[in-house]
Parts: structure tokens; C-alpha cells; sequence
């Protein structure tokens, strides 16, 4: 905890913010039953994730950087992806809930 | 005395919570997949603030510019609604005990003792240094998104038979 004072407030606070947002993340992935509500809640908790980690990921000098793109990179691939299927579910079943995922005709 | 840094840092982060709420919690998808980019483009904000000046200009072209843009036009023009089932006190819980896990691991371990101010990098150091240090990873990271973009269409055809027609 002493530790955890020397660091400036103002990263501190960016970081409890990345918390709270990661959570709320966390809250929407459980809270709804939507395919597409999810896809954007895990989105959310992306968000929350990179404004929690980078700061922290700085010890070294520029790994920040590096980590932050190739995060970001991956990121974009696994939701242009992640909507594919989604289209492609949409158009077999005509639904988004996940209550009836195994009831997709071929 | 608090700078005016600070009290930006906090505005943003004030704002970024609200778009996670309203990304959450809008009944109408083209909206919450819109709340979405204003949440990227305040952690965009975030990241400026620390320094991390290149991080943040990709953050902004790449995920707002581009995947969340797809989102919301895929969102359009199938024209999906939120009138979905909700478990509104699984997900507190749930939401609850992330916060205290991440809150708990972050304070106990003193991780925060390691923090040093973001290393400002330019354009052709960070690059320069992606190609030499990273070479691998780039070339890998090249290879996947081809390989996810091809797959994508291919997954995006495949289901939807005549649907195209």
C-alpha cells in the first residue's frame, strides 16, 4: 500500500478507472443474454483492461508502446471475426440470444 | 493543489464510465456500438494524457476508425434490436467481485512501486524499434490478420447460403 502511494494520483486514478470500467465490462457480459451486447460489453472491458495495464506495462522504456500495438492489432482482427460469426449466426437462426446457441440448423 | 491535468485525467475517466454505462445499459445497438467509440476515443484521451502519444493514435485509427466503425455498420444494417433477457443481479455480483479481485491483486502486490513515467517515443523510433526488436511478432501479427480477414469473409458467405441473392 505505501508502495502503491508513491505513484503519481493522477496515474493512480486513470488506473481505478480502468478498474471500474473493466468491471462494468464484466457486468454486461453476465447481465444480458444478446450476442451483440456481449461482443460490445467484452469490448468494454478491452477498454478498461488497456487503461488499467499500460500505464503499468512503462517499467520499461518504451514496452508500453510495443504492448499497445500489437494489442490493439489483435484486438480489431478478434472483433471483425467475432462479427462474422455473428452475421453468419444471425442469418441461420434469425436471433442474437445466446439461450439457444446449439439449436442452430446446419 | 491539483493540476489541470489531473482534473482532465479525472473528467475523462468520469466520461469513459459513463460510456461503458450507456454501452451497457441502451436498448438501441447502433447507439451503444456509438457509445463504444467515445468510450475508445476517451481511453485514446487517457493514454495521451500518460504520454503514450502513439499508442493513443492508434487506438483512435485502427479500433475507433475502423473495428468499432465495422461494428456499427454491421449492427445498421441487420437492423438488430436490444430487447433482450437480463440478469441484472448476476452481473453486479459478477461486476463486483472483478473489481475488488483486480482492486486487491493491484494494491497487495505493489505493482503500482514498479510505475515510472511513460518513455516518450516518436514515430521512427517506435517503428524502428517494432522491425528490429519485434521483427517476429510483426511478420506474425501480418500473417494473422490476413489470415482472420480471409476467414471472416469466408465465415460471412458461408452462412448466409442465399441470403446474398
Amino acid at each position: 500500500m505505501a508502495m502503491a502511494m508513491a505513484a503519481n494520483p493522477v496515474d493512480l486514478a486513470i488506473v481505478a478507472f480502468g478498474i471500474l470500467v473493466m468491471a462494468m465490462g464484466a457486468y454486461g457480459l453476465t447481465y444480458s443474454r444478446n450476442l451483440v451486447r456481449q461482443l460490445l460489453s467484452v469490448e468494454v472491458a478491452f477498454n478498461g483492461l488497456l487503461m488499467m495495464l499500460l500505464p503499468l506495462l512503462s517499467v520499461n522504456a518504451s514496452s508500453a508502446t510495443y504492448f499497445g500495438v500489437v494489442v490493439i492489432s489483435v484486438v480489431s482482427a478478434e472483433i471483425i471475426v467475432v462479427v462474422a460469426i455473428l452475421v453468419s449466426y444471425y442469418r441461420a437462426s434469425r436471433s442474437m440470444s445466446s439461450d439457444n446457441l446449439e439449436e442452430v440448423p446446419e | 493543489m491539483i493540476s489541470w491535468t489531473a482534473v482532465w485525467a479525472i473528467v475523462i475517466g468520469l466520461a469513459s464510465l459513463v460510456a461503458a454505462y450507456y454501452v451497457i445499459r441502451s436498448k438501441d445497438f447502433v447507439y451503444a456500438s456509438s457509445a463504444l467509440a467515445i468510450l475508445g476515443s476517451m481511453v485514446a484521451a487517457e493514454l495521451a494524457i500518460l504520454g503514450l502519444g502513439i499508442v493513443s493514435a492508434f487506438l483512435v485509427i485502427v479500433y475507433v476508425g475502423a473495428a468499432v466503425m465495422f461494428i456499427i455498420i454491421t449492427v445498421s444494417l441487420l437492423g438488430l434490436r436490444g430487447d433482450e433477457r437480463r440478469d441484472s443481479g448476476v452481473g453486479v455480483l459478477v461486476a463486483l467481485l472483478t473489481a475488488a479481485l483486480w482492486f486487491s491483486v493491484a494494491l497487495s502486490a505493489g505493482i503500482y512501486g514498479l510505475y515510472v513515467a511513460p518513455h516518450p517515443v516518436g514515430m521512427t523510433a517506435a517503428v524502428g524499434g517494432l522491425l528490429s526488436r519485434y521483427a517476429l511478432v510483426v511478420a506474425l501479427i501480418v500473417i494473422a490478420q490476413a489470415a482472420t480477414l480471409v476467414e471472416a469473409i469466408s465465415v460471412a458467405r458461408k452462412g448466409g447460403g442465399n441470403g446474398g441473392k
